[in-house]
């Protein structure tokens, strides 16, 4: 593991013991096809649509939506044509004129933009030299989104006019596969992604806004600064709060502050991601066994909420999605099962 | 012991206290963000309904395609509740979209990259995960190498470890016990905590004195450049500056290079511009008529001969043959050779660039009386010019004074001071003259000193070219007459050990051209000499059919005049290039060809054979023309034109990337060529061997790999940074073939045609695996791999 950690820079470190604030139970199970679900998400771009969620898996992209009392609809479902095509990653997110889209990419390197309000292809995006990992939509503004790319680059584009923005690569980039990438929440210029060369790296596209606006030109971007690293989410049991990951200034360029720690037990899988819920309140991340684990995220020191288990699910959970105000979670397995959950007893009111 | 673990508990709480600060003040900013975020969500919505388009979604929340019931509450174990397949229908189809071979994202290159030292790979740990096996579990660091070796990670002692060392030292001293105790709860090993007791010690004394500082500092900086010394000046340019490429921050050769100067200079003629026309108002030529009507009668001989000199001979420094000699120097002091010199006179704060004001204010009052000595040659003979400056007060305090003459000076200095009796009256008018100088900042002495060994003795070229703004041309000159020996005789260390020799330098030009001349005939001789046999006729034979040997890197040496047996050229086996320290005569030096018509294209030219390209610098008819022909100068590739420069020239052709007929990426040509045509380079980062050994271990995980030998130092990775060519597939049958050519003492690859190849045609070459080397596709059913040589290795293959 890595060397130890300095006197005055331990980070804290949440008990596993649940605070039982909030209690969740199944309300549905539903099985979709037999391949493995590698992305579930809610639709937090357009309030209209909050209930709303995406699963891709294979080559299918589904729309569902959540209603009451455990009850899931399908609203729409996509297949890519290309039987091979294996989709990892999914966003929301919508053109100029507020139309509601759908961003895929999988292990064909192509961006799939769906326009879900229309149910036609939008547009396809070739251009990244590998597998994409990740899809990221700037919820202020939710035409661009960012990819992270196994080809050791993530992309900025424009998905209303199909425009690849700009590059994020090259000497100073990612030496290896990018995982994922997000953008900062209300800082439109930064980017954090990270990789399986164990670093993050905080990217900003400040100096080249101007290529954003007008969108008309992509190049290359050498403007960044990377962080030094120490481990990517998951690998490590545990999802580390990154100082600079969580909105909050770093102290200063290249360094890292581990402010907490969140240990989730047989979280040793790369791809599980964890996810929150629309005001960060709390997180919801899977593990190998099939059970959850809700964390509180705006306490210190991190109080765990719940940890959901249920008998028959015991595969990997390869992402959840929690829906805007946290009352409902959702996790997509190996199995190509969705499970919902809902919470029962509120003890505290949320929002 | 207890303090140290109570302070540790302190700083420990401390720290939760302050993360949950944090935390508190991250909890309202995001507050207001997700507000924001929140207030674009649902406005969206409101402009969605007027436009009235793509509506589908909320059509479909109205109509969903299916429903999918929920469990009944505290029913939620119930087998297989909804177990079917949900997705009974499909919306829409996504039509195929074509994708394009795998790639990692790379970096256009034109030319080779030396690699950043933050690129390396060697010593991290890097995360895998296992395509083969049934799980996609991680595999971390796969070798023992990856362990980051301690030494290069310097320890680094965070605030509150910084708390409990200062305090430890503070109350208990740093005897062997505390610092046991230490080690154990802070970590890191007693050498490390000692050092850095040291530097929190200092930073507390540097805290505590910083405010005086402060307050002393602020109001300077305007012209701070003109107090610094000029190698201060220049120290980022001689940092940053490549002149093998000359610009700032070659990637190739990197910073920080040594600094070697050519020993020979060229020489400037001074005569060609100093044609008698003013440069300017401030020109010396109009003081110096001024100075011949007024001044002719008080100014003594001296200086008019001075300035005859100056006029005539240009370049003459120091070197003032003057009419009086014989009155000031006795007879005792002369020998046959001997030349007597005229020594010049000087304001004493312009000698002394080093003193402090409050003796250069002294000495200023100590008039300055004396100075002509006659220097005498000494037993080498054939001498010249050693000035001494010199005053009376020299004798008060001689180790102070920042002239560093000979001792010899002290002595004839004080002959000299009887003699100075006799010249007083017109060191009285050098006084009053050089009274007129203003100020001469180190900066600016230098840089005139600068302008002396690059014009020679032109104060125009010098004011106008290296002094704009800071001095005449006027003042230039009269310095040049009046200070400029002292500055000689005072600012020493590089001139002082071989004054004879710089004198020679800055000889008049006739003679330097002559020197040259000679030079150049003695050149050509040995050219054809060595040519034949004799030279360094192992190297050449290497590297021209070096097939097998990995060529070696050249660095430049500095080895003045001449390369010895500790030469490092020599040592290492490369020739002297034209970028070495070495004379012009140096018998390592690659001498280049003088081929007449053959154009350098065959191994009768030595250049070719010996596997470098011609250069112009260096090459007797290589020559370059600029432009395409379009503007009616001869064709590049015409009569008599060298075809051995074509790396050199970037003669290249249009290489088209498409998707190869065999596997992946191909590089395609767009025009047609004949054989031996020059196609373009593989450009690369270049990697020490080490980084590629680990590199290569990367690269064979992901099956491709763009590693390529360049010689014995470097390795060329095109994985991440490179041209279109390193996307040419391997072939055992190629039409291609790669060759490392030596470009300006670079080692650069060249691809070339292995045959006429026609428009639009992948590009093959040899990679040229070692056995076994090569993945499966490109292994030949019989092994006919009749090169052993290790050489290009690597290729371009499809992901998994």
């Amino acid at each position: 593991m890595a060397a130890k950690v300095p006197v005055g820079c331990e980070p804290v470190v949440g008990s596993l013991t649940p605070s039982k604030k909030k209690e969740y139970r199944v309300t549905n199970r539903l099985q979709e096809g037999k391949r493995p679900l590698y992305a579930v998400v809610f639709n937090f771009i357009d309030s209209r649509y909050f209930n709303v969620f995406a699963t891709v898996g294979g080559n299918r992209v589904t729309v569902y939506q959540c209603l009451e009392g455990g009850v899931i609809a399908v609203l729409q479902s996509y297949i890519d044509e290309d039987k091979d095509e294996s989709f990892y990653t999914v966003s929301w997110a919508c053109n100029l004129d507020g139309s509601p889209f759908l961003v895929a990419g999988g292990i064909n390197g192509v961006l799939r933009v769906i326009d879900s309000g229309s149910e036609k292809l939008h547009q396809s995006f070739v251009g990244h030299g590998d597998s994409i990992n990740e899809v990221r939509t700037q919820p202020l503004k939710p035409s661009l989104v960012v990819s992270a790319s196994k080809d050791e680059s993530v992309r900025l584009w424009n998905v209303h006019t199909g425009i690849c923005i700009m590059i994020f690569a090259g000497a100073g980039g990612h030496r290896n596969e990018v995982l994922s990438v997000d953008f900062h929440p209300s800082d439109i210029h930064r980017i954090a992604s990270c990789g399986m060369d164990n670093t993050v790296k905080i990217w900003s596209t400040k100096e080249f806004w101007s290529y954003v606006e007008q969108s008309f030109t992509w190049m290359d971007l050498p403007s960044k600064f990377p962080t030094k690293y120490v481990q990517f989410p998951s690998v490590d049991n545990e999802i580390l709060l990154w100082e600079p990951k969580m909105k909050e200034n770093s102290p200063g360029e290249g360094t890292v502050d581990i402010l907490q720690k969140y240990p989730v037990p047989e979280c040793d899988i790369w791809f599980i991601k964890f996810s929150c819920d629309f005001h960060y309140k709390t997180a919801a991340i899977g593990n190998r066994e099939g059970k959850i684990f809700v964390w509180e995220l705006l306490t210190s020191p991190p109080t765990l909420i719940a940890r959901l288990s249920h008998v028959q699910s015991k595969l990997p959970i390869r992402q959840t999605a929690m829906s805007f105000d946290g009352s409902t979670i959702l996790s997509c397995c190996e199995d190509g099962t969705i499970w919902r959950w809902d919470v029962v007893a509120t003890n505290s009111a949320t929002s | 012991m207890y303090r140290i673990n109570q302070l540790k508990r302190q700083i420990q709480k401390d720290r939760i206290l302050s993360v949950r600060e944090k935390h508190e003040e991250n909890k309202r900013k995001l507050e207001n963000h997700v507000s924001e975020l929140l207030l674009l969500a649902t406005s969206r919505s409101d402009s969605m309904k007027n436009p009235g388009t793509g509506k589908m979604l909320s059509v479909r929340i109205s109509n969903p395609l299916c429903k999918v019931g929920g469990f009944l509450p505290g029913s939620g174990d119930r087998d297989y509740a909804n177990g079917e397949e949900v997705v009974s229908s499909t919306t829409a189809r996504l039509p195929l979209a074509e994708n394009i071979p795998p790639y990692t994202t790379w970096i256009f290159l034109d030319k080779n990259q030396r690699m950043a030292e933050d690129q390396s790979v060697v010593g991290r740990r890097r995360i895998y995960y296992d395509q083969h096996g049934s799980s996609e579990a991680l595999i971390c660091s796969d070798s023992e190498e990856d362990i980051a070796e301690p030494e290069e990670e310097k320890r680094h002692f965070s605030e509150g470890e910084d708390k409990i060392l200062w305090m430890a030292s503070q109350e208990f001293g740093l005897n062997e016990e505390v610092l046991d105790i230490l080690t154990h709860y802070v970590g890191g090993t007693t050498s490390e905590i000692l050092e850095h007791c040291n530097v929190l010690r200092q930073k507390h004394q540097d805290t505590s004195g910083k405010s005086l500082k402060d307050s002393g500092d602020s109001g300077f900086g305007g012209r701070i450049f003109l107090d610094k010394s000029l190698t201060a000046a220049l120290d980022s340019f001689d940092n940053l500056f490549c002149r093998r490429c000359l610009v700032f921050d070659c990637r190739l050769h990197g910073c920080s290079q040594i600094l070697i100067d050519a020993v020979e200079k060229q020489t400037y003629s001074s005569d060609s511009e100093d044609d008698g026309k003013p440069c300017g108002d401030q020109c010396y030529l109009k003081v110096k008529g001024e100075a011949n009507q007024t001044k002719c009668s008080t100014v003594d001989p001296v200086e008019e001969s001075e300035k005859h000199i100056s006029e005539v001979g240009g370049s003459s420094m120091v070197i003032k043959r003057t009419r009086d000699t014989d009155e000031h120097t006795d007879s005792k002091m002369q020998h046959g050779v001997s030349e007597s010199i005229k020594t010049t006179f000087e304001k004493s704060d312009l000698v002394l660039d080093d003193q402090q004001d409050s003796s250069c204010k002294r000495r200023k009052l100590s008039l300055p009386t004396a100075v002509s000595v006659a220097a005498e040659d000494g037993p080498e003979g054939n001498g010249i010019s050693i000035i001494s400056n010199d005053y009376v007060s020299h004798s008060q305090e001689p180790d102070q004074s920042g002239y560093n003459h000979d001792i010899s000076l002290h002595k004839t200095g004080d002959k000299v001071r009887n003699d100075t009796e006799d010249s007083k009256k017109e060191t009285v008018n050098h006084a009053s003259y050089s009274k007129n100088l203003p100020d001469w900042k180190p900066l600016e002495k230098e840089l005139y000193s600068k302008g002396i060994e690059i014009f020679g003795r032109n104060s125009c070229l010098i004011a106008r070219n290296l002094l704009p703004g800071l001095k005449t041309c006027m003042e230039v000159s009269s310095y040049m007459d009046n200070g400029a020996a002292a500055l000689r005789g005072g600012s020493t260390s590089f001139f002082s050990e071989d004054n004879g020799k710089d004198g020679m330098d800055y000889m008049e030009p006739d003679i330097s051209t002559k020197s040259r001349f000679l030079r150049r005939r003695g050149r050509t001789r040995k050219l054809k000499y060595s040519s034949k046999s004799s030279g360094h006729p192992s190297i050449w034979r290497r590297m021209a059919d070096g097939k097998n040997q990995s060529c070696v890197q050249y660095n430049p040496c500095g080895c003045q005049p001449m390369c010895g047996k500790n030469c490092p050229c020599l040592q290492n086996g490369t020739c002297c290039e034209k970028y070495c320290g070495c004379s012009k005569s140096c018998k390592n030096r690659f001498r280049g060809c003088h081929c007449a018509k053959s154009q350098c294209r065959s191994r009768q030219c030595p250049c070719f054979a010996a596997g470098r390209e011609c250069d112009p610098d260096v090459c007797r008819n290589c020559w370059v023309s600029c432009g395409d022909g379009s503007l009616g100068e001869p064709p590049r590739q015409g009569e008599g034109q060298c075809g051995n420069m074509r790396l050199l020239l970037r003669q290249q052709q249009r290489i088209l990337l498409g998707k190869s007929d065999v596997a992946g990426w191909g590089a395609f040509l767009k025009n047609p060529v004949y054989k031996n045509d020059y196609l373009g380079e593989y450009t690369g980062e270049l990697i020490s061997h080490r980084e590629a050994d680990k590199r290569g271990k990367i690269y064979d995980r992901a099956n491709s790999s763009f590693l390529f030998d360049l010689n014995d130092q470097y390795v060329l990775d095109a994985y991440r940074k490179g041209d279109k060519l390193k996307f040419a597939n391997h072939s055992s049958n190629p039409n291609c073939y790669a060759k490392v050519m030596l470009v300006a003492g670079d080692h650069r690859v060249g691809i070339f045609a292995k045959e006429r190849i026609e428009a639009s045609e992948e590009l093959f070459y040899d990679y040229r695996y070692g056995p076994d080397q090569a993945p499966i596709w490109a292994r030949k059913p019989e092994g006919t791999k009749s090169d052993d040589s290790p050489a290009p290795q690597g290729r371009p293959k499809k992901h998994q």
